[in-house]
């Protein structure tokens, strides 16, 4: 994970990611769709089981990434 | 229609409502980037045709609900279509007011959405008769479209250019496929080559993260700061029509009748056209604003429904940026779905109106009252606890998927080649339309020169 205060976040898609986070979470999400795709029964519908890949890898990494926003409320004056 | 049939629509249409919802207020999430994969899915997973067409109009109707929260909380866009907007609501929040803005623009939604459902049905019954001639001749209306499309855009010359090269690229790979046997003679894929235009300006830069120089040269940032003021909720059911004045439902109402008309242009262009029109005229800088947004939300959206469903009632060729972005899976989705059998063939009239109505009630009720209602929390939520990083993720491993689903590992690459490409042309100025029409001309086109 990225150290505090350090400028090191870049632009992708309109919103800011850092590069090492971006990396682990694609391989994550690739790793999760084509399994599930590839790990299905043979008389089964492999698409389901690649969707449940990609919506699991999606969780994963969204709990182990952090967003790259600090957020909060301003006090109604 | 039976009664299961109906709580099984009501159910996708919750269900696509509650998705979009969340996806439509995640920053940057580009309408033809999130509707199509999934609703791609769902089609060649063999759901209902009648089920994927409901799932859409609620996703649709939700997500163009849902997409103008960050815009008036944060001055982000979260589409698109969405980006004109900023400005205007940028203003509302200057004064202190960006609840103010959340209500008009889903109430602008909400009249546009109950404005061209029974116009578009309309439309569409007129244009039936030339159905026939169009289905003739689509290979050349998509190249004469495309040129039309590149001929608008800002690089206009280069984007002509780009058309043929273009079109070679992307049946050069269909040939090699077809010569080593990967994919059957008869089987032209298309499913993944989309998907590929769709992401390409992610993967080219994507790409350019590998080079150290590019890399060191990128602007840096530290983290995004957002702040919101707090405000209060209301009790009770919220109407749209309260929220917006006389003036306001006015001009919302006309920008829609505009929006379901101009159906077959670029909905982004006819907003930001129509939106300095009407905001012109007015001084007061609060009263432009709110005016402005809730017209231009009031045409996305009755663009994007007249988009979707007069070319797929009247035509079943994706004649408008719509039907050619977001909504292409409804037409053309292969093995499921083709030119010659999609939806436009196998759902009657009735079918299109149970659909779309019950798609649009659903996520109107839902959406709309949980928009009004809880914009804060949910803003909240999506930017501390959604990483960007994971919804790139999402994406790029559900085109890994797809791609390999269409014509195994050799396709990965493949796919990479044609969204390196994409992504080169949309840096350029070609936009995703002209890519669209070259990727469906591009058998005929290669065709004529040999």
């Amino acid at each position: 994970m990225s150290e505090q205060g350090q400028k090191e976040n870049i632009e992708v898609w309109e919103d800011l990611v850092h590069i090492k986070d971006l990396v682990i979470s694609l391989i994550i999400c690739s790793v999760t769709s084509l399994g599930g795709y590839l790990i299905a029964p043979e008389d089964q519908q492999p698409l389901i089981f690649g969707l449940i890949g990609a919506v699991l890898g999606f969780v994963i990494s969204a709990s182990i990434i952090k967003p790259k926003r600090t957020f909060s409320y301003m006090d109604e004056e | 229609m039976d009664v299961i049939l109906i709580v099984q629509m009501v159910g996708i249409a919750i269900f696509g409502a509650a998705l979009y919802t969340i996806i439509g207020i995640a920053p940057g999430t580009d309408e033809t980037a999130v509707l199509a994969p999934v609703t791609l899915v769902l089609v060649i997973a063999g759901l209902e045709p009648i089920l994927v067409l409901t799932f859409f109009i609620a996703a649709i109707v939700a997500k163009k609900l849902t997409d103008s929260i960050p815009v008036a909380v944060a001055g982000i866009p979260g589409g698109v279509m969405s980006a004109p907007m900023v400005e205007h609501a940028m203003v509302l929040k200057k004064y202190g007011m960006p609840d103010v803005s959340i209500r008009k623009m889903a109430s602008g939604s909400v009249i546009g959405t109950i404005i061209s459902v029974p116009l578009s049905l309309l439309l569409a019954t007129a244009l039936v008769p030339l159905a026939d001639v169009i289905e003739q001749y689509s290979s050349q209306i998509f190249f004469f479209g495309a040129i039309f499309l590149a001929l608008m855009t800002k690089n206009r010359w280069f984007a002509v250019l780009s058309i043929v090269p273009f079109a070679f690229v992307i049946q050069g790979l269909r040939n090699l496929y077809w010569e080593l046997d990967i994919v059957p003679e008869d089987t032209t894929v298309f499913t993944s080559f989309f998907l590929g235009i769709t992401i390409g300006p992610v993967i080219l830069k994507l790409f350019e993260l590998l080079n150290r120089r590019k890399r060191r040269n990128l602007p840096r940032y530290g983290t995004k700061e957002i702040t919101m003021r707090k405000t209060k909720t209301d009790k009770g059911f919220p109407n749209p029509f309260k929220i917006l004045d006389k003036n306001e439902t006015i001009s919302s109402a006309v920008s829609s009748v505009f929006g379901v008309v101009t159906f077959f242009m670029s909905p982004v262009g006819m907003t930001i056209f129509l939106g300095e029109m009407i905001a012109s005229r007015i001084k007061d800088p609060v009263k432009r604003a709110a005016r402005a947004i809730s017209s231009m939300d009031g045409l996305t959206n009755a663009a994007y429904l007249a988009g979707t469903l007069v070319p797929l009632i009247a035509i079943g060729y994706p004649l408008s940026p719509t039907a050619l972005g977001p909504g292409h899976a409804l037409f053309n989705a292969p093995p499921v779905f083709t030119y010659e059998h999609n939806l436009h063939h196998i759902l009657s009239l009735n079918d299109f109106v149970a659909a779309t109505v019950i798609g649009a009630v659903i996520a109107i009720s839902i959406t709309f009252f949980i928009t009004i209602k809880y914009a804060q929390q949910i803003c909240a939520f999506v930017f501390k606890y959604i990483p960007h990083e994971a919804m790139l993720g999402l994406f790029f491993g559900l085109v890994m998927m797809l791609a390999y689903m269409d014509a195994g590992v050799l396709n990965i690459a493949g796919v990479l080649v044609i969204g390196l490409l994409a992504g080169f042309l949309h840096r350029k100025g070609v936009n995703y339309g002209v890519q669209f029409m070259t990727l469906y001309a591009a058998p005929w086109l290669v065709g004529l020169i040999f």
